[in-house]
């Protein structure tokens, strides 16, 4: 009968459907025979390219040392958890790498909120985290000892740019348009206190969703109030699309975010817009006068021709890496979960390693300490945009460009 | 001298007006066939894949009009193909849990085929004017934006003159008052159907260029038109065009005013206490009972 075919139509397009909705592929190795590391990341949504970013530092990480012969003559398998950036998705992901999966150890990581309560759920489980990227400073300091992190916390990375703001840039009226999360309003508190110290008069807070593409209406606001600076904590796609709107509405400021948007995607969106926007990046190109750093972008080359690596690529890399060390250091595997996991989590306390980033070594609370971002501005350069560091003098290597109004940009 | 009440109100009838497109989609389809799409968003993300398709091979003026036209066409094709296929079969079915479902179930299906081909990376569809702005006195906008408003209104004008001035046109919505009499006075429903559902579709198509000119591409666009146009057929009436119009630009225009004078943290709650009040005070909607298109 007609409609009998047209259910069992319906019915097969729903199976083909659930059947695509696993973005990560589910591994069912048999056990023992790989070495099975959870990642998380938002690797769906409009995050979905920095994930990606930070996912091939991983891939890097993961084919040199399996085609070394991986560890402990297994080879290392990557079990990838999608968080979607929410909350409610990170817990489920990470809890079914923990349980279901049986994972030694979890690592990857973006979003603040995400990890945040992702890492909460690992130390209740007693697996360790490790986390790649996320900044908020609550991560490493509520005394969980299984969750270490392997980049800089919020503070580490606008510490930088609190110097620049005090001694260069020593704005009169400052504004705040944030990303509604962890990661924004952490920023958010940091640079608040830093204005009340320099005297700044802070003439609005604004936020905005992950996932919003219309800004006009907070643009708007900020053209009213012309703040001398404004800071703008938000990822790639936000970031872009604000810099597009921005013009569109001739809005000049001295934008100052944190250097998570500068990824490829970033520049391939705005272009030539995003000139003078600030940060404070850890990318690997800044910094190759360190040998890890220039080889690792020199192997990321050759893996990815035509790819540039970016900051996530550098953190994934690194991530990974010091998670592969200290279960080499921990031993072979006993085969008790629980008993493997502990020896990995002190097997990374005392995590002494050279990587892009520079050196990592974690202090007491699990936040690596002696790995320190650079301050960069978006300068072009024949009408392309480029990071350059710009403080302290030292380690500069441009001088800081005040933004010129729109009509005014030679670059269009 | 610019002022910023103005400006948002500018601002806000720009985003409005493509909430409008899809929100015709949405209550045309729903006028005529009593279906609920819930993947109507899906199929602007749709077409600002067709634009991105075509810029790829046409740059600037030609590849922004080629883009609208392709998409009108190509999702309005795939309008047809999903309705005869995927909800026809169910229509004579008595709950509306099946229809629901079965939209839902295509929403997830577009989404990941869309993941599945382009992949995550949001895209830009690029702007044939570069980013030129314009002053209106008041307020500023980009070229771009203003050309979206025209444009959207010129379809909106063109599909109301095609429903009262052709024979079609108002098959469709002889259809959409009375079905059994429509039967009766010799209107191929089946017909009307596919054309009603594909011109829905072709809407959300056009407004899904414009999503992606103004703001970015990627699968996951598809959720926010959706909910917006369903926000907007419940404040102007399910099944009345009139109020698809104007309820797209009323919640702009709220949305950016809430934001600017109320709180910026809630703008997008705006849409849904709207709903909330309308649902209270007058569950028909703004315009009045259900009309036929």
């Amino acid at each position: 009968m007609k409609k009998r075919s047209s259910s069992s139509i319906f019915v097969l397009l729903f199976a083909f459907s659930l059947m695509c909705t696993a973005v990560s592929p589910q591994s069912h190795a048999a056990e023992d025979t790989t070495i099975k590391i959870g990642i998380l990341g938002p690797f769906s949504g409009s995050l979905a390219f920095n994930a990606g970013e930070m996912k091939k530092g991983m891939v890097l990480a993961l084919d040199k040392v399996n085609s070394e012969g991986g560890i402990f003559g297994k080879q290392i398998e990557l079990i990838y958890g999608d968080t979607e950036c929410k909350p409610d998705k990170g817990v489920a992901a990470v809890k079914k790498l923990i349980t279901s999966d049986g994972v030694l150890a979890v690592g990857g990581g973006y979003c603040s909120s995400v990890n945040i309560a992702s890492t909460e759920v690992a130390n209740i489980e007693k697996c360790p985290e490790v986390v790649a990227i996320a900044i908020s400073p609550t991560i490493t300091r509520r005394g969980f000892e299984y969750v270490f992190r392997t980049s800089p916390d919020s503070p580490m990375f606008l510490n930088g740019i609190n110097r620049w703001v005090e001694q260069v840039k020593k704005p009169k009226t400052v504004a705040f348009f944030m990303e509604n999360t962890d990661y924004g309003r952490d920023g958010e508190k940091i640079w608040s206190e830093e204005s009340k110290k320099i005297g700044a008069k802070e003439l609005d807070h604004l936020y905005f969703e992950i996932g919003d593409t219309d800004f006009t209406t907070q643009i708007s606001k900020l053209k009213g109030l012309s703040p001398d600076t404004t800071f703008n904590i938000a990822s790639t796609t936000e970031a872009a699309l604000i810099q597009k709107q921005a013009r569109e509405l001739n809005f000049v400021t001295q934008w100052i975010g944190v250097g998570g948007q500068f990824t490829e995607a970033y520049f391939n969106m705005c272009g030539a817009t995003c000139e003078y926007a600030m940060g404070s990046s850890l990318e690997p190109t800044l910094n190759v006068k360190n040998p890890e750093c220039a080889a690792f972008v020199k192997a990321y080359a050759e893996k990815y021709p035509g790819a540039r690596p970016g900051i996530f690529s550098g953190q994934g890399y690194d991530n990974l890496m010091v998670i592969i060390d200290a279960i080499k250091r921990a031993g072979k595997p006993t085969g008790d979960l629980q008993k493997d996991r502990d020896r990995v989590r002190d097997a990374l306390k005392t995590t002494d390693v050279k990587l892009s980033q520079g050196e990592i070594k974690f202090d007491e609370t699990g936040q690596v300490y002696t790995v320190t971002p650079s301050v960069v501005q978006v300068q072009l350069k024949d009408c392309r945009p480029e990071l350059r560091v710009i403080f302290p003098p030292d380690l500069a290597t441009s001088e800081y460009q005040s933004p010129k109004p729109w009509d005014q940009r030679s670059c269009k | 001298m610019e002022s910023l009440l103005l400006q948002q109100i500018l601002n806000g009838t720009v985003v409005g007006s493509v909430y409008s497109l899809v929100a015709i989609g949405l209550t045309m389809i729903f006028g005529v066939m009593k279906i609920s799409n819930f993947a109507q968003g899906d199929y602007s993300m749709a077409g600002a894949y067709v634009a991105v398709l075509v810029f790829a091979f046409l740059p600037g003026w030609l590849g922004w009009i080629g883009s609208l036209l392709a998409a009108a066409a190509l999702i309005g094709l795939l309008g047809v193909f999903t309705e005869k296929f995927v909800f026809r079969p169910l229509l004579d079915r008595s709950t509306d849990i099946d229809i629901i479902m079965v939209s839902i179930g295509l929403f997830i299906l577009l989404e990941n085929l869309a993941l599945l081909f382009f992949h995550a990376t949001p895209r830009m569809i690029p702007d044939p004017f570069g980013g030129a702005t314009i002053r209106l006195g008041f307020a500023s906008t980009s070229v771009m934006r203003l050309v979206c408003l025209i444009f959207s209104f010129a379809a909106i004008a063109l599909l109301e003159l095609f429903l009262n001035r052709t024979k079609t046109g108002v098959a469709i919505r002889a259809t959409s008052e009375n079905r059994h009499a429509a039967l009766l006075m010799g209107i191929d429903v089946n017909r009307i159907y596919g054309i009603t559902f594909g011109m829905g579709t072709a809407m959300a198509g056009i407004g899904g260029v414009f999503y992606g000119t103004l703001f970015a591409v990627y699968p996951m666009m598809g959720v926010m038109p959706t909910l917006k146009a369903f926000i907007v057929t419940i404040l102007g009436g399910m099944g009345n065009l009139r109020g698809a119009i104007f309820g797209g630009l009323i919640l702009g225009v709220a949305e950016t005013l809430g934001g600017t004078y109320i709180s910026m943290e809630y703008k997008n709650a705006v849409g849904f206490v709207i709903i909330i009040l309308v649902l209270l005070i007058r569950p028909s909607g703004l315009f009045g009972r259900r009309e036929s298109l």
